[in-house]
Protein backbone atom coordinates (compact mmCIF):
# COMPACT_ATOMS: atom_id res chain seq x y z
CA UNK A 1 0.00 0.00 0.00
CA UNK A 2 2.79 2.39 1.01
CA UNK A 3 4.76 1.47 -2.13
CA UNK A 4 1.78 2.06 -4.38
CA UNK A 5 1.26 5.48 -2.90
CA UNK A 6 4.93 6.35 -3.49
CA UNK A 7 4.69 5.23 -7.13
CA UNK A 8 1.58 7.31 -7.58
CA UNK A 9 3.22 10.41 -6.12
CA UNK A 10 6.30 9.86 -8.27
CA UNK A 11 4.16 9.52 -11.38
CA UNK A 12 2.28 12.70 -10.50
CA UNK A 13 5.55 14.55 -10.00
CA UNK A 14 6.90 13.41 -13.40
CA UNK A 15 3.68 14.44 -15.19
CA UNK A 16 3.74 17.90 -13.58
CA UNK A 17 7.41 18.25 -14.49
CA UNK A 18 6.72 17.34 -18.12
CA UNK A 19 3.78 19.74 -18.29
CA UNK A 20 5.80 22.61 -16.90
CA UNK A 21 8.76 22.00 -19.20
CA UNK A 22 6.90 21.27 -22.43
CA UNK A 23 6.67 24.07 -24.94
CA UNK A 24 3.68 24.65 -27.17
CA UNK A 25 4.01 23.72 -30.80
CA UNK A 26 4.80 27.10 -32.22
CA UNK A 27 3.72 27.61 -35.76
CA UNK A 28 5.60 30.20 -37.75
CA UNK A 29 6.03 31.45 -41.29
CA UNK A 30 6.03 27.82 -42.48
CA UNK A 31 2.35 27.72 -41.68
CA UNK A 32 1.74 30.51 -44.15
CA UNK A 33 3.58 28.72 -46.98
CA UNK A 34 1.84 25.41 -46.20
CA UNK A 35 -1.58 27.10 -46.39
CA UNK A 36 -0.76 30.01 -48.69
CA UNK A 37 -3.36 29.18 -51.32
CA UNK A 38 -6.25 28.92 -48.85
CA UNK A 39 -5.12 31.97 -46.88
CA UNK A 40 -4.91 34.08 -50.03
CA UNK A 41 -8.35 32.96 -51.19
CA UNK A 42 -9.80 33.83 -47.77
CA UNK A 43 -8.14 37.25 -47.74
CA UNK A 44 -9.25 38.11 -51.29
CA UNK A 45 -12.84 36.95 -50.85
CA UNK A 46 -13.14 38.73 -47.47
CA UNK A 47 -11.89 41.98 -48.99
CA UNK A 48 -14.37 41.71 -51.83
CA UNK A 49 -17.28 40.96 -49.50
CA UNK A 50 -16.23 43.71 -47.08
CA UNK A 51 -16.49 46.23 -49.89
CA UNK A 52 -20.15 45.28 -50.32
CA UNK A 53 -20.95 45.61 -46.62
CA UNK A 54 -18.43 45.89 -43.76
CA UNK A 55 -18.44 42.89 -41.42
CA UNK A 56 -16.17 40.61 -39.42
CA UNK A 57 -16.36 36.90 -38.53
CA UNK A 58 -15.16 35.05 -35.44
CA UNK A 59 -15.52 31.48 -34.25
CA UNK A 60 -16.63 31.59 -30.64
CA UNK A 61 -16.07 28.00 -29.53
CA UNK A 62 -13.21 25.54 -29.57
CA UNK A 63 -14.98 23.09 -31.86
CA UNK A 64 -15.57 25.73 -34.59
CA UNK A 65 -19.36 25.26 -34.60
CA UNK A 66 -20.48 28.74 -33.53
CA UNK A 67 -19.78 31.95 -35.37
CA UNK A 68 -20.05 35.56 -34.29
CA UNK A 69 -21.03 37.87 -37.12
CA UNK A 70 -20.47 41.60 -36.66
CA UNK A 71 -22.18 43.79 -39.24
CA UNK A 72 -20.93 47.36 -39.25
CA UNK A 73 -23.34 50.03 -40.45
CA UNK A 74 -22.87 53.82 -40.40
CA UNK A 75 -24.66 54.19 -37.09
CA UNK A 76 -24.33 50.87 -35.25
CA UNK A 77 -22.42 47.61 -35.03
CA UNK A 78 -24.74 44.58 -34.90
CA UNK A 79 -23.29 41.55 -33.13
CA UNK A 80 -24.94 38.17 -33.73
CA UNK A 81 -23.98 34.65 -32.79
CA UNK A 82 -25.14 31.62 -34.77
CA UNK A 83 -24.50 27.93 -35.11
CA UNK A 84 -22.85 27.64 -38.54
CA UNK A 85 -25.68 25.55 -40.04
CA UNK A 86 -28.47 27.63 -38.51
CA UNK A 87 -30.99 29.04 -41.05
CA UNK A 88 -31.02 32.36 -39.11
CA UNK A 89 -27.46 32.98 -40.31
CA UNK A 90 -28.57 32.91 -43.94
CA UNK A 91 -31.58 35.12 -43.18
CA UNK A 92 -29.41 37.69 -41.44
CA UNK A 93 -26.89 37.78 -44.29
CA UNK A 94 -29.69 38.33 -46.80
CA UNK A 95 -31.22 41.03 -44.59
CA UNK A 96 -27.97 43.00 -44.62
CA UNK A 97 -27.36 42.51 -48.34
CA UNK A 98 -24.44 40.16 -47.95
CA UNK A 99 -24.19 37.25 -50.46
CA UNK A 100 -25.10 34.29 -48.25
CA UNK A 101 -23.38 31.68 -50.44
CA UNK A 102 -20.08 33.56 -50.53
CA UNK A 103 -20.07 34.26 -46.79
CA UNK A 104 -20.87 30.65 -45.86
CA UNK A 105 -18.10 29.58 -48.27
CA UNK A 106 -15.74 31.92 -46.43
CA UNK A 107 -16.82 30.44 -43.08
CA UNK A 108 -16.12 26.91 -44.37
CA UNK A 109 -12.67 27.91 -45.58
CA UNK A 110 -11.89 29.64 -42.27
CA UNK A 111 -12.96 26.51 -40.42
CA UNK A 112 -10.74 24.31 -42.61
CA UNK A 113 -7.57 26.13 -41.52
CA UNK A 114 -8.77 26.98 -37.97
CA UNK A 115 -8.94 30.69 -38.63
CA UNK A 116 -10.93 32.01 -35.69
CA UNK A 117 -11.17 35.69 -36.59
CA UNK A 118 -11.02 37.81 -39.69
CA UNK A 119 -11.34 41.57 -39.61
CA UNK A 120 -10.48 44.73 -41.50
CA UNK A 121 -8.36 46.91 -39.22
CA UNK A 122 -7.56 50.58 -39.65
CA UNK A 123 -4.08 51.96 -39.06
CA UNK A 124 -2.46 55.36 -39.60
CA UNK A 125 0.69 56.39 -41.45
CA UNK A 126 1.47 60.14 -41.63
CA UNK A 127 -2.09 60.86 -40.49
CA UNK A 128 -3.45 58.85 -43.42
CA UNK A 129 -5.96 56.11 -42.70
CA UNK A 130 -5.14 52.73 -44.19
CA UNK A 131 -6.53 49.24 -43.80
CA UNK A 132 -5.11 45.78 -43.31
CA UNK A 133 -6.78 42.38 -43.13
CA UNK A 134 -6.07 40.60 -39.87
CA UNK A 135 -6.51 36.83 -39.45
CA UNK A 136 -6.12 34.92 -36.20
CA UNK A 137 -5.34 31.22 -36.40
CA UNK A 138 -5.87 28.95 -33.43
CA UNK A 139 -3.30 26.15 -33.49
CA UNK A 140 -4.87 22.80 -32.72
CA UNK A 141 -1.73 21.13 -31.43
CA UNK A 142 -2.09 19.44 -28.05
CA UNK A 143 -3.22 22.03 -25.57
CA UNK A 144 -1.66 21.63 -22.18
CA UNK A 145 -3.70 22.54 -19.17
CA UNK A 146 -2.80 25.73 -17.28
CA UNK A 147 -0.94 27.22 -20.26
CA UNK A 148 -2.07 30.34 -22.06
CA UNK A 149 -3.62 29.96 -25.46
CA UNK A 150 -1.36 31.30 -28.24
CA UNK A 151 -2.63 32.49 -31.59
CA UNK A 152 -0.88 32.81 -34.93
CA UNK A 153 -1.76 36.26 -36.27
CA UNK A 154 -1.37 37.20 -39.92
CA UNK A 155 -1.69 40.71 -41.34
CA UNK A 156 -2.20 41.39 -45.02
CA UNK A 157 -1.39 44.87 -46.39
CA UNK A 158 -2.36 46.43 -49.70
CA UNK A 159 1.06 48.09 -50.09
CA UNK A 160 4.59 46.70 -49.54
CA UNK A 161 5.81 47.44 -46.00
CA UNK A 162 9.21 48.34 -44.54
CA UNK A 163 11.25 46.04 -42.30
CA UNK A 164 14.46 46.25 -40.30
CA UNK A 165 17.45 43.92 -40.74
CA UNK A 166 15.82 41.39 -38.39
CA UNK A 167 12.67 41.33 -40.53
CA UNK A 168 10.55 43.27 -38.03
CA UNK A 169 7.77 45.51 -39.33
CA UNK A 170 8.62 49.23 -39.24
CA UNK A 171 6.29 52.19 -38.84
CA UNK A 172 7.80 54.17 -41.76
CA UNK A 173 10.55 53.87 -44.31
CA UNK A 174 12.69 56.52 -42.59
CA UNK A 175 11.78 55.97 -38.96
CA UNK A 176 13.39 52.96 -37.33
CA UNK A 177 10.42 52.68 -34.99
CA UNK A 178 8.72 49.27 -34.92
CA UNK A 179 5.05 49.23 -35.84
CA UNK A 180 2.94 47.46 -33.26
CA UNK A 181 -0.55 46.09 -33.84
CA UNK A 182 -2.55 45.41 -30.67
CA UNK A 183 0.73 45.79 -28.81
CA UNK A 184 2.55 43.07 -30.78
CA UNK A 185 5.63 43.35 -32.98
CA UNK A 186 5.19 41.67 -36.38
CA UNK A 187 7.70 39.83 -38.56
CA UNK A 188 8.03 39.63 -42.31
CA UNK A 189 6.66 36.76 -44.38
CA UNK A 190 6.77 38.70 -47.63
CA UNK A 191 6.52 42.41 -48.52
CA UNK A 192 2.79 42.51 -47.86
CA UNK A 193 2.26 39.79 -45.25
CA UNK A 194 3.47 39.72 -41.64
CA UNK A 195 2.95 37.40 -38.69
CA UNK A 196 3.23 37.25 -34.94
CA UNK A 197 2.45 34.80 -32.14
CA UNK A 198 0.17 36.43 -29.58
CA UNK A 199 -1.81 35.63 -26.48
CA UNK A 200 -4.69 37.71 -27.84
CA UNK A 201 -6.60 36.87 -30.96
CA UNK A 202 -8.30 40.28 -31.39
CA UNK B 1 -19.48 94.72 6.76
CA UNK B 2 -22.50 96.16 5.06
CA UNK B 3 -20.64 96.38 1.81
CA UNK B 4 -19.62 92.71 2.11
CA UNK B 5 -23.17 91.67 2.86
CA UNK B 6 -24.61 93.78 0.11
CA UNK B 7 -22.53 91.76 -2.33
CA UNK B 8 -24.31 88.55 -1.31
CA UNK B 9 -27.49 87.37 -2.97
CA UNK B 10 -30.42 88.57 -0.81
CA UNK B 11 -33.01 85.80 -0.95
CA UNK B 12 -34.54 83.36 1.53
CA UNK B 13 -32.11 82.22 4.16
CA UNK B 14 -29.47 84.68 3.03
CA UNK B 15 -31.85 87.51 3.94
CA UNK B 16 -32.17 86.15 7.50
CA UNK B 17 -28.41 86.02 7.78
CA UNK B 18 -28.09 89.56 6.46
CA UNK B 19 -30.54 90.90 9.08
CA UNK B 20 -28.72 89.06 11.90
CA UNK B 21 -25.40 90.51 10.80
CA UNK B 22 -26.86 94.02 10.59
CA UNK B 23 -28.32 93.93 14.14
CA UNK B 24 -25.05 92.67 15.60
CA UNK B 25 -23.08 95.37 13.80
CA UNK B 26 -25.38 98.10 15.20
CA UNK B 27 -25.08 96.75 18.76
CA UNK B 28 -21.28 96.69 18.56
CA UNK B 29 -21.23 100.26 17.40
CA UNK B 30 -23.00 101.60 20.54
CA UNK B 31 -21.60 99.39 23.34
CA UNK B 32 -18.68 99.64 25.84
CA UNK B 33 -15.47 97.52 25.59
CA UNK B 34 -16.64 94.70 27.92
CA UNK B 35 -19.90 94.50 26.25
CA UNK B 36 -18.08 94.46 22.95
CA UNK B 37 -16.40 91.16 23.90
CA UNK B 38 -19.80 89.62 24.66
CA UNK B 39 -21.20 90.98 21.52
CA UNK B 40 -18.17 89.72 19.59
CA UNK B 41 -19.01 86.19 20.79
CA UNK B 42 -22.62 86.73 19.82
CA UNK B 43 -21.41 87.98 16.48
CA UNK B 44 -19.46 84.76 15.95
CA UNK B 45 -22.53 82.68 16.79
CA UNK B 46 -24.71 84.77 14.54
CA UNK B 47 -22.14 84.49 11.75
CA UNK B 48 -22.19 80.74 12.14
CA UNK B 49 -25.96 80.73 11.85
CA UNK B 50 -25.71 83.01 8.85
CA UNK B 51 -23.09 80.81 7.25
CA UNK B 52 -25.20 77.73 7.85
CA UNK B 53 -28.08 79.48 6.19
CA UNK B 54 -25.84 80.34 3.26
CA UNK B 55 -24.50 76.77 3.20
CA UNK B 56 -28.09 75.59 2.92
CA UNK B 57 -28.43 77.93 -0.01
CA UNK B 58 -25.24 76.43 -1.47
CA UNK B 59 -26.75 72.93 -1.34
CA UNK B 60 -29.76 74.26 -3.20
CA UNK B 61 -27.37 75.55 -5.84
CA UNK B 62 -25.88 72.04 -6.19
CA UNK B 63 -27.12 71.48 -9.72
CA UNK B 64 -25.49 69.51 -12.53
CA UNK B 65 -24.28 72.10 -15.07
CA UNK B 66 -25.92 71.80 -18.47
CA UNK B 67 -25.21 73.38 -21.84
CA UNK B 68 -25.77 72.71 -25.53
CA UNK B 69 -23.67 71.63 -28.50
CA UNK B 70 -24.46 74.92 -30.17
CA UNK B 71 -22.95 76.91 -27.29
CA UNK B 72 -19.86 74.71 -27.30
CA UNK B 73 -19.37 75.12 -31.05
CA UNK B 74 -19.80 78.89 -30.70
CA UNK B 75 -17.05 78.89 -28.05
CA UNK B 76 -14.77 76.82 -30.30
CA UNK B 77 -15.37 79.18 -33.22
CA UNK B 78 -13.93 81.99 -31.10
CA UNK B 79 -10.70 80.00 -30.57
CA UNK B 80 -9.70 80.11 -34.25
CA UNK B 81 -6.43 81.91 -33.43
CA UNK B 82 -5.36 79.38 -30.80
CA UNK B 83 -1.56 79.38 -30.65
CA UNK B 84 0.69 76.35 -30.27
CA UNK B 85 1.13 75.60 -26.58
CA UNK B 86 4.54 75.34 -24.96
CA UNK B 87 3.03 72.98 -22.41
CA UNK B 88 1.93 70.42 -25.02
CA UNK B 89 4.74 70.46 -27.60
CA UNK B 90 3.39 67.57 -29.70
CA UNK B 91 -0.18 68.82 -29.95
CA UNK B 92 -0.97 70.87 -33.04
CA UNK B 93 -3.53 73.61 -32.18
CA UNK B 94 -5.44 73.20 -35.46
CA UNK B 95 -5.78 69.43 -35.05
CA UNK B 96 -6.60 69.98 -31.37
CA UNK B 97 -9.56 72.24 -32.20
CA UNK B 98 -10.70 69.97 -35.03
CA UNK B 99 -10.72 67.05 -32.62
CA UNK B 100 -12.77 69.00 -30.06
CA UNK B 101 -15.21 70.07 -32.76
CA UNK B 102 -15.61 66.48 -33.92
CA UNK B 103 -16.30 65.37 -30.32
CA UNK B 104 -19.04 67.98 -30.00
CA UNK B 105 -20.62 67.25 -33.39
CA UNK B 106 -20.32 63.46 -33.05
CA UNK B 107 -20.13 62.75 -29.32
CA UNK B 108 -20.35 58.99 -29.82
CA UNK B 109 -17.19 58.98 -31.90
CA UNK B 110 -14.78 59.51 -29.00
CA UNK B 111 -12.47 56.49 -29.10
CA UNK B 112 -10.24 55.14 -26.36
CA UNK B 113 -7.73 53.63 -28.77
CA UNK B 114 -6.65 50.08 -29.43
CA UNK B 115 -5.10 48.11 -26.53
CA UNK B 116 -5.09 51.07 -24.11
CA UNK B 117 -6.62 51.18 -20.63
CA UNK B 118 -8.58 54.33 -21.47
CA UNK B 119 -12.06 52.74 -21.74
CA UNK B 120 -13.31 54.22 -18.45
CA UNK B 121 -12.19 57.74 -19.40
CA UNK B 122 -13.86 57.39 -22.80
CA UNK B 123 -17.05 56.06 -21.19
CA UNK B 124 -17.34 58.95 -18.74
CA UNK B 125 -16.75 61.41 -21.60
CA UNK B 126 -20.19 60.40 -22.86
CA UNK B 127 -21.69 62.51 -20.04
CA UNK B 128 -20.16 65.99 -20.65
CA UNK B 129 -20.30 65.54 -24.41
CA UNK B 130 -24.07 65.04 -24.20
CA UNK B 131 -25.06 67.19 -21.22
CA UNK B 132 -22.46 69.92 -20.77
CA UNK B 133 -20.14 70.27 -23.75
CA UNK B 134 -19.35 73.95 -22.94
CA UNK B 135 -17.55 73.15 -19.68
CA UNK B 136 -15.71 70.33 -21.42
CA UNK B 137 -14.37 72.50 -24.27
CA UNK B 138 -13.56 75.42 -21.94
CA UNK B 139 -11.56 73.09 -19.72
CA UNK B 140 -9.73 71.56 -22.69
CA UNK B 141 -8.80 74.93 -24.19
CA UNK B 142 -7.59 76.27 -20.84
CA UNK B 143 -5.61 73.10 -20.16
CA UNK B 144 -4.01 73.45 -23.58
CA UNK B 145 -3.14 77.14 -23.28
CA UNK B 146 -2.16 77.31 -19.58
CA UNK B 147 -1.05 73.74 -18.91
CA UNK B 148 -3.43 73.66 -15.94
CA UNK B 149 -7.18 74.04 -15.43
CA UNK B 150 -10.06 73.33 -13.08
CA UNK B 151 -12.87 70.92 -13.96
CA UNK B 152 -15.72 70.63 -11.46
CA UNK B 153 -14.08 70.16 -8.08
CA UNK B 154 -10.72 69.09 -9.48
CA UNK B 155 -7.58 71.06 -10.24
CA UNK B 156 -5.53 69.55 -13.07
CA UNK B 157 -1.86 70.13 -13.68
CA UNK B 158 -0.61 67.09 -15.60
CA UNK B 159 2.95 65.88 -15.18
CA UNK B 160 5.72 66.89 -17.61
CA UNK B 161 5.93 63.35 -18.97
CA UNK B 162 2.24 63.34 -19.84
CA UNK B 163 2.49 66.75 -21.52
CA UNK B 164 5.49 65.57 -23.48
CA UNK B 165 3.87 62.39 -24.81
CA UNK B 166 0.34 63.70 -25.55
CA UNK B 167 -0.18 64.03 -29.29
CA UNK B 168 2.39 61.37 -30.11
CA UNK B 169 0.63 58.15 -29.09
CA UNK B 170 0.71 55.78 -32.06
CA UNK B 171 -0.62 52.37 -33.15
CA UNK B 172 -3.89 52.99 -31.30
CA UNK B 173 -6.15 53.22 -34.33
CA UNK B 174 -8.08 56.46 -34.69
CA UNK B 175 -6.71 57.78 -31.39
CA UNK B 176 -3.42 58.35 -33.31
CA UNK B 177 -5.02 61.30 -35.10
CA UNK B 178 -7.05 62.68 -32.15
CA UNK B 179 -4.61 64.80 -30.12
CA UNK B 180 -7.26 66.41 -27.90
CA UNK B 181 -8.52 62.99 -26.84
CA UNK B 182 -4.96 61.97 -26.02
CA UNK B 183 -4.62 65.10 -23.82
CA UNK B 184 -7.98 64.39 -22.12
CA UNK B 185 -7.38 60.69 -21.41
CA UNK B 186 -3.79 61.19 -20.27
CA UNK B 187 -4.75 64.12 -18.02
CA UNK B 188 -7.53 62.09 -16.38
CA UNK B 189 -5.34 59.02 -15.88
CA UNK B 190 -2.55 61.21 -14.49
CA UNK B 191 -4.85 63.01 -12.05
CA UNK B 192 -7.18 60.34 -10.64
CA UNK B 193 -5.66 57.43 -8.76
CA UNK B 194 -7.23 54.30 -7.31
CA UNK B 195 -5.84 51.21 -5.65
CA UNK B 196 -5.09 49.62 -9.04
CA UNK B 197 -2.61 52.44 -9.70
CA UNK B 198 -0.85 52.00 -6.37
CA UNK B 199 2.29 50.46 -7.86
CA UNK B 200 2.40 52.52 -11.04
CA UNK B 201 1.57 56.12 -10.23
CA UNK B 202 4.18 57.79 -12.40
CA UNK B 203 3.78 57.89 -16.18
CA UNK B 204 6.41 56.20 -18.34
CA UNK B 205 6.29 55.54 -22.09
CA UNK B 206 3.74 52.84 -22.86
CA UNK B 207 1.91 53.22 -19.54
CA UNK B 208 -1.33 54.04 -21.34
CA UNK B 209 -1.62 50.26 -21.90
CA UNK B 210 -0.71 49.34 -18.35
CA UNK B 211 -1.91 49.60 -14.75
CA UNK B 212 -1.03 53.32 -14.65
CA UNK B 213 -4.24 53.99 -16.59
CA UNK B 214 -6.41 51.28 -15.01
CA UNK B 215 -9.72 52.23 -13.42
CA UNK B 216 -11.56 50.36 -10.69
CA UNK B 217 -15.30 50.73 -10.13
CA UNK B 218 -15.21 53.23 -7.25
CA UNK B 219 -12.63 55.39 -9.06
CA UNK B 220 -14.97 55.58 -12.05
CA UNK B 221 -17.87 56.73 -9.88
CA UNK B 222 -15.66 59.22 -8.03
CA UNK B 223 -14.53 60.76 -11.31
CA UNK B 224 -18.12 61.21 -12.50
CA UNK B 225 -19.19 62.82 -9.22
CA UNK B 226 -16.23 65.18 -8.88
CA UNK B 227 -15.90 66.28 -12.48
CA UNK B 228 -19.49 66.66 -13.62
CA UNK B 229 -21.46 66.89 -10.34
CA UNK B 230 -23.91 64.08 -11.10
CA UNK B 231 -25.76 61.99 -8.55
CA UNK B 232 -24.23 58.51 -8.86
CA UNK B 233 -25.90 55.50 -7.28
CA UNK B 234 -23.71 52.46 -7.78
CA UNK B 235 -24.20 48.76 -7.09
CA UNK B 236 -21.58 46.06 -7.55
CA UNK B 237 -17.85 45.91 -7.09
CA UNK B 238 -14.52 45.00 -8.69
CA UNK B 239 -14.84 41.33 -7.81
CA UNK B 240 -18.42 40.46 -6.89
CA UNK B 241 -21.57 40.74 -8.96
CA UNK B 242 -24.27 43.17 -7.82
CA UNK B 243 -27.10 41.52 -5.90
CA UNK B 244 -29.71 42.19 -8.55
CA UNK B 245 -32.32 39.49 -9.13
CA UNK B 246 -33.91 40.64 -12.36
CA UNK B 247 -31.17 42.38 -14.31
CA UNK B 248 -33.45 43.33 -17.20
CA UNK B 249 -36.03 45.01 -14.94
CA UNK B 250 -33.34 46.75 -12.90
CA UNK B 251 -31.52 48.19 -15.90
CA UNK B 252 -34.74 49.17 -17.73
CA UNK B 253 -35.95 51.11 -14.70
CA UNK B 254 -32.63 52.92 -14.25
CA UNK B 255 -32.45 53.86 -17.93
CA UNK B 256 -35.78 55.69 -17.67
CA UNK B 257 -34.38 58.19 -15.19
CA UNK B 258 -30.74 58.67 -16.14
CA UNK B 259 -27.57 57.33 -17.71
CA UNK B 260 -26.32 53.86 -16.90
CA UNK B 261 -22.66 52.84 -17.02
CA UNK B 262 -21.79 49.15 -16.74
CA UNK B 263 -18.55 47.60 -15.53
CA UNK B 264 -18.33 44.34 -17.44
CA UNK B 265 -16.12 41.37 -18.09
CA UNK B 266 -14.81 42.19 -21.52
CA UNK B 267 -13.27 38.76 -22.01
CA UNK B 268 -16.72 37.22 -21.92
CA UNK B 269 -18.34 39.99 -23.95
CA UNK B 270 -15.87 39.81 -26.85
CA UNK B 271 -13.51 36.90 -26.43
CA UNK B 272 -15.25 33.64 -26.35
CA UNK B 273 -14.93 30.03 -25.35
CA UNK B 274 -11.48 29.31 -26.70
CA UNK B 275 -9.89 28.69 -23.34
CA UNK B 276 -11.12 26.66 -20.42
CA UNK B 277 -9.71 29.02 -17.83
CA UNK B 278 -10.97 32.57 -17.95
CA UNK B 279 -10.55 35.25 -15.32
CA UNK B 280 -14.01 36.26 -14.13
CA UNK B 281 -13.18 39.88 -13.39
CA UNK B 282 -14.50 43.09 -14.91
CA UNK B 283 -12.15 44.93 -17.24
CA UNK B 284 -14.26 47.23 -19.38
CA UNK B 285 -16.68 50.16 -18.99
CA UNK B 286 -19.60 50.64 -21.37
CA UNK B 287 -22.54 53.04 -21.48
CA UNK B 288 -25.90 51.29 -21.69
CA UNK B 289 -28.13 53.00 -24.26
CA UNK B 290 -31.10 50.68 -24.58
CA UNK B 291 -32.31 47.33 -23.36
CA UNK B 292 -35.29 45.29 -24.55
CA UNK B 293 -36.58 41.75 -24.58
CA UNK B 294 -36.54 39.87 -27.89
CA UNK B 295 -38.21 36.48 -27.41
CA UNK B 296 -36.20 34.76 -24.67
CA UNK B 297 -33.15 36.96 -25.19
CA UNK B 298 -32.20 40.49 -24.24
CA UNK B 299 -31.14 43.00 -26.89
CA UNK B 300 -28.56 45.33 -25.37
CA UNK B 301 -27.50 48.51 -27.14
CA UNK B 302 -24.39 50.07 -25.67
CA UNK B 303 -21.63 52.54 -26.42
CA UNK B 304 -17.97 51.58 -26.46
CA UNK B 305 -14.96 51.85 -28.82
CA UNK B 306 -16.27 54.98 -30.53
CA UNK B 307 -19.69 53.72 -31.54
CA UNK B 308 -22.94 51.97 -30.72
CA UNK B 309 -23.24 48.19 -30.65
CA UNK B 310 -26.34 46.01 -30.48
CA UNK B 311 -25.93 42.53 -29.11
CA UNK B 312 -28.39 39.76 -28.27
CA UNK B 313 -27.55 38.10 -24.96
CA UNK B 314 -29.34 35.54 -22.88
CA UNK B 315 -30.41 36.77 -19.40
CA UNK B 316 -28.04 34.54 -17.44
CA UNK B 317 -25.06 35.58 -19.57
CA UNK B 318 -25.94 39.25 -19.11
CA UNK B 319 -26.02 38.76 -15.35
CA UNK B 320 -22.72 36.89 -15.50
CA UNK B 321 -20.77 39.63 -17.26
CA UNK B 322 -22.01 42.61 -15.21
CA UNK B 323 -20.00 43.45 -12.09
CA UNK B 324 -20.92 47.09 -11.57
CA UNK B 325 -23.90 49.29 -12.41
CA UNK B 326 -23.69 53.08 -12.03
CA UNK B 327 -26.97 54.95 -12.23
CA UNK B 328 -26.01 58.51 -13.12
CA UNK B 329 -28.66 61.21 -12.75
CA UNK B 330 -28.62 64.98 -13.03
CA UNK B 331 -28.92 66.99 -9.83
CA UNK B 332 -31.79 69.35 -10.47
CA UNK B 333 -32.39 70.80 -6.97
CA UNK B 334 -32.10 74.41 -8.06
CA UNK B 335 -32.65 74.02 -11.77
CA UNK B 336 -34.96 76.50 -13.46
Amino acid sequence: MQNRRSYFLLLLFIISLLCSCASRKVISSNYFYENEKTLTVIEQSYKALYRQNPFSLAFTDRSFNYISLEIITDSIKLIYEFEINEPRLQDTLVKYHLPAMAVTGLITQMRSIHCIWINNLDFYTNNQKKYLVLMSIRPVAIHLPFTNEKYFILTFYSQPQYFDSEGRLLAHRRARKLRKINGDVFKRINDKVCYTISGRFR
Amino acid sequence: MHSILIGLPINGKALVSYIAHSITYSLLKYCSNNKRVYYFIILCIVCCIGNNALAGEKINRDTTPLSTNKQALAFLDKQADLQASNFWPKVNPVLFLLNLKKNIEHPLSIYEGRSTNFCAYAALSYLPLHDDPVNYVKFMVQLYTDGKAVYGKEYFEPSKEVKWVAGSLTFKGELDIRPADQVWFLALADHFKGYLNLFDKHFNTGDENKMWAAVNFSKFNRMVRKLFNYQVNAVGSDLLHPGVRDMFEYLSERLKTGNVALFVNNLSLYKKNHTKLKLAVPTHFIILLNIEKVDDQIAVTYWDYGGRSLQLLNPSFLKKIIFGISHITKKITDAK
